[in-house]
């Protein structure tokens, strides 16, 4: 194995468009099985860090390392939940979740073992022959984040998931992800816009600053679980995070 | 110069990305270059089956120093041209009219919908034994038969555009209080442009294939005529000769058709950008 | 001031559905007072209700049984003295800023001048002045709802309708638009009715709000409002209000 105590690691990440400086100089790691959120404010080069996450862009300068290796899409294994669901249409429910799987070429017992894992987890047997058009959009990014978590990925990427779900479900789905994050040990980076979403979750908050976007601290959020989002040192979090960003 | 010094900012990654957007703009140049080894190639040995680019060249040089039918290439070209825009003009006043009409009202398209869906169905070239029985073989019906061919699909795209207009679009309309004559004027109509656009697209194509076709069926000018006069003298290169120039101005017309959207129409090129 | 006017009344609202030969019922039995220059919020989650009510007041689609009277008269089909900011779509695309801003004056068969006039007050009041000839798709998803709201105002409304104008909106961007309508609304005081499904947002505008319950709807509860503006979101208060508000609404997967 190697030296490095870290699944992930992004050292220097850089990324110009010509003369425009769009990330600079971002380093960071994330600890096996840590849930690490990012958040900054609108606008900050947040697309463009994802898209070199996924290897869409390459960078100008720096790297991003798993397991101490240069990431490659190919070898290791990435997963992604956006803010729109996409669940394929022609496929149910079980489908949908058992594909990403398949074309890994896992074994049949492999496949049903993770499979009726995430179902369980996440309650959803009535759901299991549906199709994704029965289902409500939330419903869709369920299935989506369940997909995501049975792939044992090596980092989950989440990008603003719930944006546009009122809190009610959002701080249900939210306690649904973090179970499902216990049980299965995943490494998950997921960037929002939301500061209260972000103490919610994470263990680690990554503050980005404005373009050139660098990484303005790195907040350990120390509560303990569940976390009442009323409690002082919870709205202390919350606003100390919103006066490094606050532009509205 | 100044490239060179961006180039020095890029990493390994960065130059790969370069050259692979670099490859993308050499390709086309490649794909024509091969065309042309192809047809040195095809045309080597048996010369008079398939003319060499060399003849065309000669034949081109020669058709400058000596016109056919009192034209040039140039002014062979140009005859088809008036003849297309003459018959697009007309094909777009009336076929964007009509499609707005059999879009907009429903009484409309039930009683003119069908027959128009039948008429649609015949091929513009059909028309030929008619149109040349009725009015002989002069400037009219050739214009006539372009006229026909262009209308068609200005009339489908534009009832479509009009007809499915998007529902926010319409309750916007409502809720400002806008009658029949604002809705039509102010919302369909510009909602509809971009599918009224994709007709005027289509008929310019269509048109530009149905004049030289039309000009086969005899006349004295356009580049149809040209590719007749050389089948019929044996005068292979003439043939190829007409055929690429035949090529060459469908493409510009289509560029010109999306500089022309772009003007008419400035939210769509903005989008783009 | 006669804050307690009722300019708005809703009586026995209901809408159903024929779906896949099913009867679908949308809302039942709804009925409710929106006051003269209030800010109204209709809260509730899912996609049941919320719209469809507003659609109603907008005269875009008719109930299925009861009345609406606006100053006591029973309106029929769209009013001109109802304006509606929209969530999708909001703006015609082939229209610049100032096009789609002076769109109302203009189907009113106002001149040019005066109806530029009264558009570029309202470019102004929502911040967007030199932005008058750029063309929606231009500009950023906060910048169109800002349009949106102008063109409305353009209209001098006495009511406003406002159909989740900031879902689409990031959490920050969202902050940002309703400091601004909040602003907007104390300028140019007008009855307004909101609807949303977040309701943080709810409790940061409204003076009262409405919670309906998920398909089909009804009202649930009103809720009057009474903290000071502008409001704190992570003021205690405001935090107890949001969970009270939170528990006792119906969770729509």
């Amino acid at each position: 194995m190697s030296e490095s105590q870290y699944k992930v690691e992004v050292h220097n990440l850089t990324k110009n468009f010509g003369s425009l400086k769009v990330l600079n100089d971002i380093s960071f790691n994330i600890k096996k099985g840590e849930f690490v959120c990012i958040v900054g404010p609108t606008g900050c080069g947040k697309t463009t860090f994802l898209n070199l996450l996924t290897r869409i862009y390459m960078p100008t300068k720096g790297d991003l390392l798993i397991d101490g290796e240069s990431a490659d899409p190919k070898k290791h294994n990435l997963a992604f939940v956006f803010q729109e669901p996409s669940a394929l249409p022609w496929k149910t429910v079980e489908q949908n979740l058992r594909f990403g799987l398949e074309l890994k070429k896992l074994p049949k017992e492999e496949i049903d073992k993770r499979v009726e894992t995430i179902i369980k987890l996440m309650g959803l047997e009535s759901f299991r022959d549906s199709y994704p058009h029965q289902l409500s959009v939330s419903t869709e990014q369920r299935i989506i984040i369940g997909r995501a978590f049975a792939m044992n990925p090596d980092l989950l990427l989440m990008d603003e998931p719930y944006g546009q779900m009122d809190i009610k479900l959002r701080f249900y789905l939210e306690d649904e992800v973090l179970r499902l994050w216990k049980e299965t040990g995943a490494t998950v980076l997921f960037i929002t816009h939301n500061i209260e979403e972000a103490v919610y979750l994470a263990e680690r908050v990554l503050i980005l600053s404005n373009k050139p976007t660098t990484i303005k601290e790195d907040l350990a959020i120390d509560l303990p679980r569940p976390r009442d989002v009323t409690a002082p040192e919870f709205i202390e979090k919350r606003q100390y995070i919103t006066d490094q960003i606050k532009w509205w | 110069m100044k490239k060179e010094k961006e180039e020095l900012f890029l990493s390994e990654y960065e130059r790969r990305e370069l050259l692979q957007s670099r490859i993308y703009r050499v390709l086309p140049v490649a794909a024509i270059l091969l065309l042309l080894l192809l047809w040195v190639a095809v045309s080597r040995g048996e010369a008079s089956k398939f003319p060499s680019p060399t003849a065309v060249w000669e034949r081109y040089l020669k058709l400058l120093d000596r016109p056919i039918k009192n034209l040039g290439l140039f002014g062979h070209i140009w005859a088809s041209l008036q003849r297309v825009f003459i018959a697009l003009g007309a094909a777009w006043v009336i076929g964007i009219s009509f499609g707005i009409l059999i879009g907009w009202n429903k009484k409309a398209n039930a009683l003119l919908g069908p027959i128009f869906t039948a008429f649609r169905a015949v091929p513009p070239l059909a028309w030929v034994p008619l149109v040349t029985m009725w009015f002989g073989i002069g400037e009219f019906p050739k214009v006539l038969i372009v006229f026909v061919g262009a209308l068609m699909p200005v009339v489908v795209n534009t009832q479509a555009g009009i007809a499915n207009v998007q529902k926010e679009y319409m309750d916007i309309g409502t809720i400002f209080h806008a009658n029949g004559r604002q809705m039509l004027l102010e919302i369909a109509i510009p909602s509809a442009f971009d599918a009224i656009f994709a007709g005027i697209r289509n008929s310019t194509s269509a048109g530009w294939m149905v004049v030289l076709a039309a000009e086969m069926l005899g006349g004295k000018s356009g580049v149809g005529f040209l590719i007749v006069r050389g089948m019929d003298s044996g005068d292979y290169p003439l043939c190829l000769l007409s055929m690429i120039c035949i090529g060459v101005v469908g493409y510009l017309l289509a560029i010109v058709i999306q500089f022309l959207e772009r003007i008419i129409c400035p939210w769509t090129a903005k989008k783009s950008n | 001031m006669d804050s307690e006017k009722v300019k708005l009344k809703l009586e026995h609202i209901s809408q159903s559905y024929i779906v896949n030969n099913q009867v679908f019922d949308a809302a039942v039995d709804v009925s409710m007072e929106v006051r003269d220059s209030e800010f109204l919020v209709l809260l509730g989650p899912g996609r049941c209700g919320k719209t469809i009510l507003l659609n109603m007041i907008a005269g875009l689609e008719k109930p299925v049984d009861g009345r609406i009277l606006l100053d006591g008269e029973e309106i029929k089909g769209s009013d001109e003295r109802i304006g509606m900011v929209f969530q999708k779509r909001a703006l015609m695309p082939w229209k610049t800023v100032m096009q789609n801003v002076e769109f109302g004056p203009k189907i009113k068969g106002m001149a040019k001048e005066p109806r530029r006039e009264i558009a570029q007050k309202y470019i102004n009041l929502v911040g967007l002045q030199g932005f008058e000839k750029s063309y929606p798709d231009e500009l950023s998803g906060g910048m169109k709802q800002r349009v949106s709201i102008a063109r409305a105002y353009a209209n001098d409304p006495e009511i406003l309708l406002m159909d989740e104008p900031f879902g689409a909106l990031d959490a920050q961007t969202r902050y940002a638009m309703e400091e601004e309508v909040q602003r907007i609304w104390e300028t140019e005081k007008r009855t307004v009715i909101f609807v949303t499904n977040n309701i943080e947002e709810a409790l940061y505008l409204a003076d009262r709000i409405v919670l309906l319950s998920n398909c089909p709807a009804h009202v649930k509860a009103v809720y009057d409002v009474k903290l000071p503006r502008p409001r704190n979101t992570i003021d205690p208060e405001f935090l107890r209000l949001r969970r009270e508000i939170s528990d006792n609404t119906d969770l729509a997967l």
